[in-house]
């Protein structure tokens, strides 16, 4: 097992990796930027080391400057957690060429499966169900045409290179087609210079399934069930459970989507931890979406329903160890439930807010996991996402892992910038979203019916007040600092000059 | 002597003697015990009142001091003029207009980003822009004028 392990990355996920390295009796190696010197994971690591200015560019993403770390500290691997580096074969070869291990699959691996249409073709030829659509990259709007009309319109086209709904774009009829393949393509070159789309058929409000798998060098691989993540904004996910509501009531479905998830990663060569998305509709059917050659922020409800430690897991099976479990040991017990805790605004689009954290208070108690790279007094940097935590709680039943995060987002007491707490929930208390019938469309849809909250009870009002005016007269004896004090004096005294009263 | 308290709009009379409900458990954070009903509330300063928090729900919070004889309105002059100000702290990425150019109702204007989201400001009237106080690259803060329309 290693010795030293360097964490190619921040905020919370620093956090989740370096409590995995701690369990485990590993020395842990933070990096940071010039905006996250007093971060929480440089705070909680047993090492830290600056690489750069705080645009990711110049830092988080900077192979040189990490691999230079981890050589200073004697770091034996690299754990990229997810965004940033994780996903990209060229550092993964460069960390084998420093003779560091990188924790995650081979380059090969990250290569092929990180092209959406070979992971498409591979997928296919390994006898996964894909949604139809063309496997060559649509090169120019003839060829374009074709395509969408054999398909089938609405269709979808997509970024060869994307995530994140990045470079995708939905084309309802041919006419639209024109002008969506220019914008999807410039979006795709602005953001990751490939402009290469594709196109294939859409399905319409589709759920968002996927299944977690995990390999090691020995040629075992099993997969861990699934997730359902069809809570999205924007086609980033917000909320994410196990087990899948919709697979809990098909549940010869887990079967059939794990078995086509193993033939994907079986073709691949896979090892190490990885995801494979599909989308499902409404009638059961599920197709191949990609392949995530990496830890998901949404592991945690996957740890919590099998037992396992999946980034302690990943860590094993880099060093060389075999899978301590096989197939037919993994079990689901119970419903696991987690919200993505993020500084933005519910009330105003969503914009983002970052700033400094006030007042914090954390909830805790029976069946309730935060995973948070924030603290009291920490300001949030605006150079990264916007992902403050995630609350995630487990109950024996769906009903009851629900309750638990309402009692756990009430208790989080969180002040001085914006966050999304409030508008969990709305949605947790939503009808629709307590009976299971959600999908991608549920967000959007929920946003469209969503009506601002009635007013409070008289009562709430009051305490309100009154604890406002207990402050308001806390401020006014114990001025918040001198240099306020004086600024408002300097201030008055101009502004008196200014009306001719001095 | 009734104080007025403005809670998200809602005025709400509070006598002084009600604050014995009152207890600072923390710097900000209040417990306030109402007929028996424990509430826990955090409030902080803002540059326009306070922001309060109670069970997940937040609250905007203006306290008018009955012995301060401006606490009438602070109404918003109406002129032609539009700021246009940044709703969050962020980087200018794209400045859309021209000082002497005319606007349409909802068309862009700046292009801020935060926290690798890009938001477009829009004019919410149509007009002419007479200002431009944002350049490309320039970081911002939350309330910063961008563009001045008229």
């Amino acid at each position: 097992m290693f010795g030293t392990v360097l964490v190619a990355n921040r905020g919370e996920i620093a956090v989740r990796v370096i409590r995995a390295l701690r369990d485990m009796k590993i020395r842990s190696v933070a990096v940071f930027s010039d905006a996250d010197r007093g971060a929480l994971h440089v705070r909680l690591a047993d090492q830290a080391e600056h690489i750069g200015p705080a645009p990711s560019a110049e830092s988080y993403l900077r192979v040189d400057r990490i691999l230079e770390a981890a050589k200073k500290h004697g770091a034996e691997a690299i754990h990229p957690g997810y965004g940033f580096l994780s996903e990209n074969a060229g550092f993964a070869e460069a960390c084998a060429a420093a003779g560091i291990v990188f924790i995650g699959p081979s380059a090969e691996a990250i290569r092929l499966l990180g092209s959406k249409t070979a992971a498409r073709i591979l997928a296919k030829q390994a006898g996964a169900p894909v949604v139809p659509g063309s496997e060559e990259p649509a090169t120019n709007v003839d060829q374009a045409r074709k395509l969408a009309r054999a398909i089938g319109y609405p269709v979808l086209l997509k970024a060869a290179a994307g995530g994140g709904g990045k470079g995708m774009r939905r084309v309802n009829q041919e006419s639209e087609l024109d002008s969506a393949i220019r914008d999807a393509v410039s979006e795709a070159e602005r953001a990751f210079q490939n402009g290469e789309v594709y196109i294939e058929k859409l399905i319409e409000k589709p759920r968002h399934i996927e299944i977690q798998i995990a390999g090691d060098h020995q040629g075992n691989l099993v997969h861990l069930g699934e997730r359902e993540c069809s809570l999205q904004r924007r086609y980033q996910k917000v909320l994410e459970e196990c087990p899948s509501p919709f697979v809990a009531e098909h549940p010869e479905m887990r079967t059939a989507m794990g078995e086509a998830a193993l033939k994907v990663a079986r073709a691949a060569g896979y090892n190490n931890l990885g995801t494979v998305e599909f989308l499902a509709d409404p009638s059961g059917n599920f197709y191949f979406l990609e392949v995530n050659t990496r830890l998901q922020v949404e592991h945690p409800v996957t740890e919590l329903v099998t037992g396992y430690d999946l980034v302690q897991l990943q860590i094993r099976i880099a060093s060389g160890e075999a899978l301590p479990f096989a197939q037919k040991d993994v079990a689901w017990r119970g419903w696991a439930m987690e919200c993505r805790i993020g500084a933005e605004d519910p009330d105003n689009q969503f914009i983002p807010s970052p700033g400094k954290i006030q007042q914090l208070r954390e909830p805790s108690g029976p069946g309730v996991r935060l995973d948070s790279g924030v603290y009291p007094g920490w300001t949030v940097p605006l150079e990264y996402d916007a992902l403050l935590a995630k609350l995630v709680t487990w109950g024996p039943d769906r009903n009851i892992a629900i309750q638990r995060l309402e009692r756990a987002l009430a208790e989080y007491g969180l002040t001085g910038i914006q966050t999304n707490i409030s508008f969990f929930l709305e949605i947790l208390g939503d009808p629709e979203f307590r009976a299971g019938n959600i999908s991608t469309a549920f967000i959007p849809d929920f946003l469209a019916r969503r009506k601002p909250p009635d007013d409070p009870p008289r009562e709430l009002d009051v305490a309100v007040a009154l604890a406002a005016l207990a402050h308001f007269q806390t401020a006014r004896v114990q001025p918040t600092s001198i240099a306020q004090v004086e600024a408002s004096r300097w201030l008055a005294a101009g502004r008196n000059q200014l009306l001719g009263q001095v | 002597m009734k104080w007025q308290v403005a809670v998200d709009n809602r005025t709400i009379e509070i006598d002084f003697e009600q604050l014995s409900a009152v207890a600072e458990v923390e710097p900000g954070v209040y417990s306030v015990l109402l007929d028996g009903v424990s509430y826990e509330i955090r409030i902080i300063g803002m540059s326009n009142g306070y922001s309060a928090e109670l069970g997940g729900r937040r609250f905007a919070v203006e306290v008018r001091d009955p012995r301060d004889t401006r606490n009438a309105l602070r109404s918003s002059t109406r002129s032609g003029r539009q700021n246009v100000a940044a709703p969050m702290p962020g980087k200018v990425v794209r400045v859309l207009v021209n000082v002497g150019d005319s606007v349409d109702a909802g068309q862009g204007l700046v292009v801020v980003e935060a926290m690798k989201m890009q938001n477009e400001m829009k004019a919410a009237r149509p007009g002419w822009v007479i200002e431009v106080r944002a350049g490309a690259g320039e970081t911002v803060c939350a309330g910063d004028t961008l563009v001045v329309l008229e």
